[in-house]
């Protein structure tokens, strides 16, 4: 390591070690900002898989008669239906899903419930048609067209129980967002406030720098290295948070409603980069505001 | 080395409004010269010396120093011209929780020289200054003029082409400000070019170089060989 890069991180850590109190404060900071955050992001993805769940861009679904309530529908009775559905002026589309494609479909969205997963067997699930509207609002003549239809078990418009679940799924998003941006704030004004301190603290040193040459990007260089170094702390910090509190949250939770898709690893896994990239924005901007406009390097 | 034209610099000062810390002020100082500015409290001299290392900007006229025009410079060339010039201050400036060492090679690693350069060059100018059985001791184990030897060894470390000096034996008894002077007067025959600002008339009087003596923000005299009052 060159003398130069052991000096901006000597210094780095010095600051850090000096302003201890504000250090744990910006990392606190970041923290709770950086966990609501990736609630807010959990939150979109939680709402996404709930949707999914009612298959989110189809408008209405006929599930197929299977044996069970009815009797099985034909291959005959199958291909009458799709075409009578595909004539009708208001379908868009009308997509087959046999048992296999809707196991599977299945399988992909609960593959955080292995547990519930193993409890289906491909024949449990029924064929489907999903069926695309030019206009939802004739869902109505769909389910008095088709819901008494051979080969039909029943007709079922996802389309308002899913603007329910992602309106109150929007209300969770928004609020988190709304007290993570007021907590960023705090932290973008505490990383501000620590180096103006830091560079009180090394004035001599950075008047002298300054007098023999030093470029002013290495001298604002352990500044902004300090408010990094503390951010990015506190945004590994709310990742384990996130780790280790939402298994927990959705296991308990999942109990009492197994059918639901749960976020899982994959998902907080995802949210890590986004949460360092969104506090080490915040600790240069304010770092940058601090060094220029403040602290006179 | 430096040329100055018809260059004028004021200060706001509130509700009084304007003043005037050099006004209209000419001068050249050639390579490896050595200069004394004097002149009383508030002639103008901190500002000239401001002025040289692009702390403060002239309101009016040209300044160049080492080859470079001050008005028209870029703010991120500004760095490299620094690099050029040594500065040496009254209250020597030294970092207090760092060795002699340190301190001078602090000079050379902001600046990014290379390890085997900064080993190189911090021994040969404590040896200059006649300090090389001191590079582990602190500042506050330093006399006076001590202290000021690491300063102008800092100073001189990177070898620059002009040598500030802003009442560099302001804080010293005369007999060690005769030690600093003969250092400087050393590296003055080495080729840098060497401006001091003083009060101390003793030192001026006993160097006999180049005068010019600032009052009001004005030259009123400028005088080789000169003595610090005017001379009879």
């Amino acid at each position: 390591m060159s003398a130069r890069t052991r000096y901006v991180f000597q210094e780095a850590l010095i600051g850090l070690r000096r302003n201890l109190l504000m250090t744990v404060s910006v990392v606190l900071a970041v923290v709770v900002s950086m966990a609501l955050f990736g609630g807010s992001f959990l939150m979109t993805k939680q709402v996404e898989r709930l949707s999914s769940l009612f298959i989110g861009q189809i408008d209405t679904l006929i599930y197929l008669c299977d044996g069970r309530q009815c009797p099985e529908i034909t291959e005959e009775q199958r291909l009458a239906l799709e075409e009578e559905l595909l004539n009708e002026p208001y379908v868009v589309s009308a997509d087959y899903v046999d048992k296999q494609a809707a196991y599977e479909r299945f399988v992909e969205l609960f593959e955080n419930q292995p547990e519930l997963v193993d409890t289906v067997v491909p024949e449990a699930l029924p064929a489907s048609y999903d069926v695309k509207l030019s206009d939802p609002n004739q869902f109505e003549l769909v389910l008095s067209k088709y819901s008494d239809w051979p080969g039909v078990e029943q007709v079922f418009d996802q389309r308002e129980i899913v603007d329910q679940i992602q309106s109150v799924g929007s209300v969770f998003q928004v609020g988190s967002l709304v007290i993570a941006i007021v907590q960023l704030v705090a932290a973008g004004v505490l990383v501000t406030m620590t180096i103006q301190v830091t560079a009180f603290a090394r004035r001599d040193q950075t008047a002298i720098m300054k007098l023999v040459g030093a470029s002013n990007w290495y001298i604002g260089l352990p500044f902004m290295l300090e408010g990094v170094i503390a951010c990015l702390f506190g945004a590994l910090l709310a990742w384990g948070v996130l780790g280790v509190l939402v298994p927990i949250g959705t296991g308990l939770v999942s109990d009492q409603i197994p059918w639901v898709p749960f976020v899982g690893g994959r998902d907080i896994l995802r949210a890590g980069p986004l949460l360092i990239l969104i506090a080490t924005g915040v600790a240069l901007v304010s770092s940058t505001i601090a060094l220029y406009r403040h602290a006179d390097v | 080395m430096i040329t100055l034209r018809a260059v004028t610099k004021t200060y706001k000062k509130g509700e009084r409004g304007e003043v005037t810390a050099l006004g209209n002020v000419s001068l050249e100082v050639a390579k490896s010269e050595f200069v004394f500015i004097v002149g009383p409290s508030g002639s103008g001299k901190s500002t000239l010396m401001k002025l040289f290392t692009r702390e403060e900007r002239a309101d009016e006229g040209e300044i160049y120093v080492a080859g470079r025009n001050l008005n028209t410079i870029r703010s991120w060339k500004v760095p490299a011209l620094r690099r050029e010039i040594g500065y040496v201050f009254q209250d020597f400036k030294l970092l207090q929780n760092k060795t002699i060492w340190e301190n001078v090679a602090f000079a050379l690693e902001v600046i990014g020289q290379s390890s085997s350069q900064i080993d190189k060059r911090v021994p040969d100018v404590l040896e200059l200054v006649d300090l090389s059985d001191k590079a582990e001791a602190v500042p506050s184990e330093l006399s006076g003029g001590q202290q000021q030897r690491v300063s102008i060894a800092r100073a001189v470390v990177n070898k620059p082409k002009l040598l500030l000096c802003d009442e560099p034996t302001g804080n010293l008894d005369p007999s060690t400000s005769i030690g600093i002077m003969k250092l400087l007067d050393r590296i003055n025959r080495t080729g840098a070019t060497v401006v001091m600002a003083t009060h101390d008339q003793h030192i001026v009087d006993s160097m006999r170089k180049r005068v010019i003596e600032l009052e009001t923000g004005s030259v009123v005299r400028d005088q080789s060989r000169g003595v610090y009052g005017y001379a009879g």
